[in-house]
């Protein structure tokens, strides 16, 4: 019978047990869905780095390295394999914008691919083994020829198989492409048997005939060239940066700039998308849960008061308190376990939007396997949520259970009135009624009161960042778009490009250039961004985002390195592979979105005797009307480019949405239920009211001006909340840049009409319900 | 002069398929200023009446008219005005706002009602100036049941409807409250009807309407009806 009473009861309260089952669910599905997506990411890609042996350390030197040197490093103690490797950018032939990574791994033993459709590995063979997504994208299949132009000279292989690979896992062209595009950049493979017959193939047509190469000398020309073009070495290995340096350095008696996968670009991100979804998943659903729980809290306390007298009742004909404690506690296990049982499948969805084939990183990681994991420590989580909501409406029911019987039968007496500091005020005579009644409810009523600031703080905190959120990355790529890149064309310089030469194209291509090469400064690897920039298609800009014309007195810091010098004091660096340290003086401070960079004047850095080598040349014109030239490894539009910015910008909207439906639900849940909570406990109020001739649009207006009170104090307190939340956002969604918070005027009206909206709806959907008070039910029996 | 006139009022509630008629075709008049009584034992239908009287509740047929005016068909918030500016209630459980003070509870009238008195004059009169700034919780029951009358008058209306006023009291404070009640409504010139089972007070009244199973069975008119403290409680 109990059992019947229980549905029946929860029937009666469905409003409130809804509301708190949507907000259990929210908070699990939240909590969950981001939890799982981190883990995923970190269960999915450690799995298929393992697969494709993804390296731990790369090994780079500009002047490449001999078979010998990889067996001396290949021996060190603590390395497990190594290869020499190479991966460089070429155009497909007679294909306008489309462009591959070609890399060889010598011995396959690291940065190795994994087939999905066509023949395995063989290193003897003639053909590619081509990124299936940019096959997929392009028409290719297998048995398709493929042209490739490395200098000029054509590579001609058939496609053998469609790969995957752990190295190409996020597939950019350059560190300026923020999300991959397969319609215009992907990556092949290719043996080092067909990579020697390209050199020799090379060296027989360029330089045998010119420097008069005798046959029986061309092996040991195409091994230089071979030894110059392996520029980096893969290795496995768990030892530490440090000793494998120190080790590096005792086999080959010189420093070779040695990076962890930490600084891989495809690791770095991995990860940083990883520690996102662990930032997201530890504050957004605490906050979710927490305003479930304090819901829960105050829900069940006045279920338990209105409940009171059948309580009482039950008591009285002889149901032991443990009954009646098992009875009411099953309410909160109840909710508990639809609660979460719903935010699990919320969770799932939420972790399969966001990590899946056609989910939000679908086009950001390509990777064969997409199983969504759940981290061990939300099983107690779950576990203990249900618990703690039970012992919430145990604890509930026990209050009302102290003492007598005939005690338990008396009706929840409220605690006394006190009058406050300003209802001694002589202001407090010259207010209104309905300011009376309100200020009065809302003191009397604290929690409640406390939540619904909390639910609207909440929601306008969610509101504003999620909307900031855009308005920032809008901005950001403005600025990328229009403060710092003034140029049509990017293009990509091959690897030890002759400087004079490129810089003689630069001057043809009427454009700026730079060189970008890895220094270290005070321990940390950053970027030397050595610039020639006096046609103004190449921005630095300072902190105001204005163009800085670049003094030769010194050098740069971008913001994220202002604390390693203050300006005025000099600085030491080392560039890479070289044993030479500069000391310069620091004359300022850029903004350099993307990189951790210094900054240098080629002047300057031609005056100091530091080696460079351009990297990039940007030009007006387009990619069409470049010249051939054997300098040029790959050419980028900027409108392509800026393309695949906006595809990442579309995965933040995707953010945006969740949270501003999240922040749409969070108020409409939480104010509607304590809406409906001030309604019942106010009914006889209300019920007197109208007897004594207050119309029910009056009433309605009492009760919206409660609500429209808390929201105004609501939005005061959520807007600069929401701000915070905003820049906690942008350092855990896009740490990895250096973005400035930027909220447009639209922002903050729409955040704050929003807020308003959902406030007002849900207070006129509560005043609704005045036209239902049935003033003769209501006034009957005593308080 | 007839303030209050019942035609043919009938009253039906419906719950599901179950019908349950409360009012039978009821019709009387009430004169103004006459002291009422409505008598009649419990599920009788004197509070439907009441209730019908006094614009909380409409008939499913007949017509009330009320100083001229027929109720019986007015919408929500012309029935609310009726309620603001001609009738007054009192309830068993006094009815008063927890969260407003004695002055608040009774000066709260002055938001619906033109023509109302000064509402600190009405707390003097029923005695409890020394109360003004107390809340609901600070008085006890006859207290409270002043504020209500005070309340209920401070609108000035024309009929005081009274719902079991001393229901909720022990005898000695309901006596106290049912005099105050008629010295009120007599020196304000007040029609008072008052619904009750207890038959002591149907002695005071110049008119006793018996009441049973939705009808009227009697309407009788008192020519010497007895003072509160001539009547054995």
């Amino acid at each position: 019978m109990l059992i019947r009473k229980l549905f029946r009861t929860a029937w009666s309260y469905k409003s409130q047990f809804i509301s708190m089952i949507i907000m259990i669910t929210l908070g699990m599905g939240i909590f969950l869905g981001f939890n799982m997506e981190w883990y995923t990411i970190e269960y999915d890609t450690s799995r298929f780095f393992a697969d494709t042996k993804y390296a731990d350390y790369r090994l780079y030197s500009q002047d490449g390295f001999t078979p010998d040197e990889l067996d001396s490093i290949a021996s060190i103690d603590g390395v497990d394999a190594a290869t020499r490797f190479l991966s460089v950018n070429l155009d497909v032939k007679d294909k306008k914008n489309k462009a591959l990574a070609l890399d060889v791994s010598e011995n396959f033993t690291v940065s190795a691919f994994v087939v999905t459709s066509g023949e395995g590995y063989d290193r003897n063979s003639d053909g590619f083994w081509l990124s299936d997504k940019f096959a997929a994208a392009n028409g290719y299949k297998t048995g398709d020829e493929l042209t490739l132009n490395y200098q000029g000279t054509d590579i001609r292989g058939k496609i053998v198989g469609l790969i995957k690979s752990g190295e190409h896992m996020i597939c950019v062209a350059d560190k300026n492409q923020m999300m991959p595009d397969y319609n215009t950049f992907g990556y092949a493979y290719m043996s080092p048997v067909k990579l020697r017959s390209v050199i020799r193939e090379i060296t027989e047509s360029s330089y045998a005939k010119k420097y008069n190469i005798p046959e029986e000398m061309m092996d040991t020309v195409v091994s230089a060239a071979e030894n110059r073009i392996f520029g980096q070495i893969n290795l496995l290995s768990d030892m530490d940066k440090e000793k494998l340096e120190e080790a590096v350095k005792d086999k080959l008696g010189k420093t070779i700039m040695v990076t962890p996968k930490d600084d891989h670009m495809v690791y770095k991100e991995a990860m940083g998308e990883s520690t996102e979804g662990k930032t997201m998943g530890s504050i957004l659903p605490v906050l979710f849960l927490a305003i479930a729980i304090l819901t829960m809290v105050t829900t069940m306390h006045r279920i338990a008061t209105k409940e009171k007298i059948q309580i009482g009742t039950l008591k009285a004909l002889g149901f032991k308190n443990r009954r009646i404690l098992r009875h009411y506690t099953s309410y909160g296990l109840f909710i508990g376990i639809v609660g979460t049982g719903l935010g699990m499948v919320l969770g799932y969805l939420v972790c399969k939007a966001v990590m899946s084939e056609d989910g939000m990183m679908g086009t950001y990681f390509d990777m064969p396997d997409w199983t969504a994991a759940t981290p061990f420590f939300c099983y107690p989580v779950m576990l203990g949520t249900i618990v703690f909501l039970t012992l919430i409406s145990y604890l509930s029911v026990y209050r009302q259970l102290r003492g007598t019987a005939a005690q338990t039968l008396r009706p929840y007496t409220p605690k006394k009135m006190r009058k406050t500091l300003l209802e001694r005020t002589k202001l407090w005579d010259r207010l209104r009624f309905g300011t009376k009644w309100n200020l009065r409810d809302l003191s009397r009523h604290k929690s409640r009161c406390f939540m619904t600031l909390f639910g609207i703080v909440g929601c306008m905190v969610l509101m504003v960042g999620g909307l900031g959120m855009r308005d920032t990355m809008s901005g950001f790529l403005d600025l990328l778009d229009k403060d710092i890149s003034n140029y049509a064309t990017k293009v990509n310089l091959v690897d030890n490009a002759d400087s004079k030469k490129a810089k003689d194209l630069a001057g043809e291509l009427e454009g700026d250039w730079e060189a970008l090469t890895g220094i270290s400064l005070g321990g940390d690897t950053v970027t030397l961004d050595v610039v020639h920039n006096p046609n103004e298609k190449l921005n630095i800009i300072d902190e105001d985002n204005r163009r800085i014309d670049l003094s030769n007195e010194g050098v740069y810091l971008c913001l994220r390195l202002k604390d390693k010098a203050k300006i005025g004091e000099n600085i030491t660096f080392s560039p890479y592979g070289s044993k030479d340290t500069y000391t310069v003086k620091v004359i300022g401070c850029n903004r350099s979105i993307m990189t951790e960079s210094v900054t240098i004047t080629d002047t300057l850095a031609d005056k100091l005797g530091i080696k460079y080598t351009p990297t990039a040349i940007y030009t007006d014109r387009k990619s069409g009307d470049i010249p051939q030239s054997d300098l040029i490894s790959g050419k980028q539009e900027k409108a392509l480019l800026m393309d695949t910015f906006r595809s990442f910008v579309s995965i933040m909207d995707g953010m945006v949405v969740i949270l501003v439906v999240a922040a749409a639900v969070l108020g409409i849940v939480v104010l509607y239920n304590l809406g409906v909570m001030s309604y019942v406990e106010r009914y006889r109020e209300l019920a007197t009211l109208k007897v004594l001739g207050f119309e029910n649009k009056k009433i309605g207006r009492l009760l919206i001006s409660q609500n429209i009170w808390l929201t105004v104090i609501g939005v005061i307190l959520g807007l600069p909340a929401g701000i915070g939340a905003l820049e906690w956002m942008i350092t855990a969604l896009a740490g990895e840049y250096e973005m400035k918070i930027m909220l447009g005027p639209l922002t903050y009206c729409v955040s704050i009409m929003l807020t308003f909206c959902v406030s007002l709806l849900v207070g006129l959907m509560v005043a609704k319900k005045n036209k239902k008070i049935d003033m003769v039910e209501a006034l009957k029996g005593s308080e | 002069m007839s303030i209050v006139q019942f035609e043919n009022v009938t009253r039906i509630y419906k719950t599901g398929d179950h019908e349950l008629k409360a009012l039978d075709k009821v019709s009387f008049s009430l004169d103004e200023g006459e002291f009422v009584v409505i008598l009649g034992p419990s599920g009788a239908g004197k509070s439907t009446l009441l209730n019908m009287l006094g614009g909380l509740d409409s008939p499913t047929d007949g017509t009330i008219t009320v100083n001229g005016k027929d109720i019986s068909k007015l919408s929500e918030n012309e029935l609310a005005d009726f309620r603001a500016s001609t009738v007054g209630f009192v309830f068993q459980f006094y009815n008063l706002i927890p969260t407003l003070t004695v002055y608040e509870n009774v000066e709260l009238v002055s938001e619906i009602s033109k023509n109302h008195l000064d509402a600190k004059q009405m707390i003097k009169e029923v005695g409890l100036e020394d109360h003004m700034h107390n809340f609901p919780s600070e008085l006890s029951g006859g207290e409270q049941q002043r504020v209500s009358i005070a309340r209920a008058l401070c609108k000035n209306p024309q009929v005081l409807l009274c719902d079991e006023p001393t229901g909720a009291l022990d005898s000695e404070t309901g006596v106290m409250v049912l005099k105050l009640l008629l010295k009120m409504a007599r020196s304000y010139g007040k029609t008072i009807v008052i619904v009750t089972h207890n038959q002591n007070i149907a002695k005071m009244a110049d008119v006793v309407i018996r009441v049973k199973n939705g009808k009227i069975r009697s309407v009788e008119k008192q020519d010497s009806p007895m003072s509160a403290d001539e009547v054995e409680w």
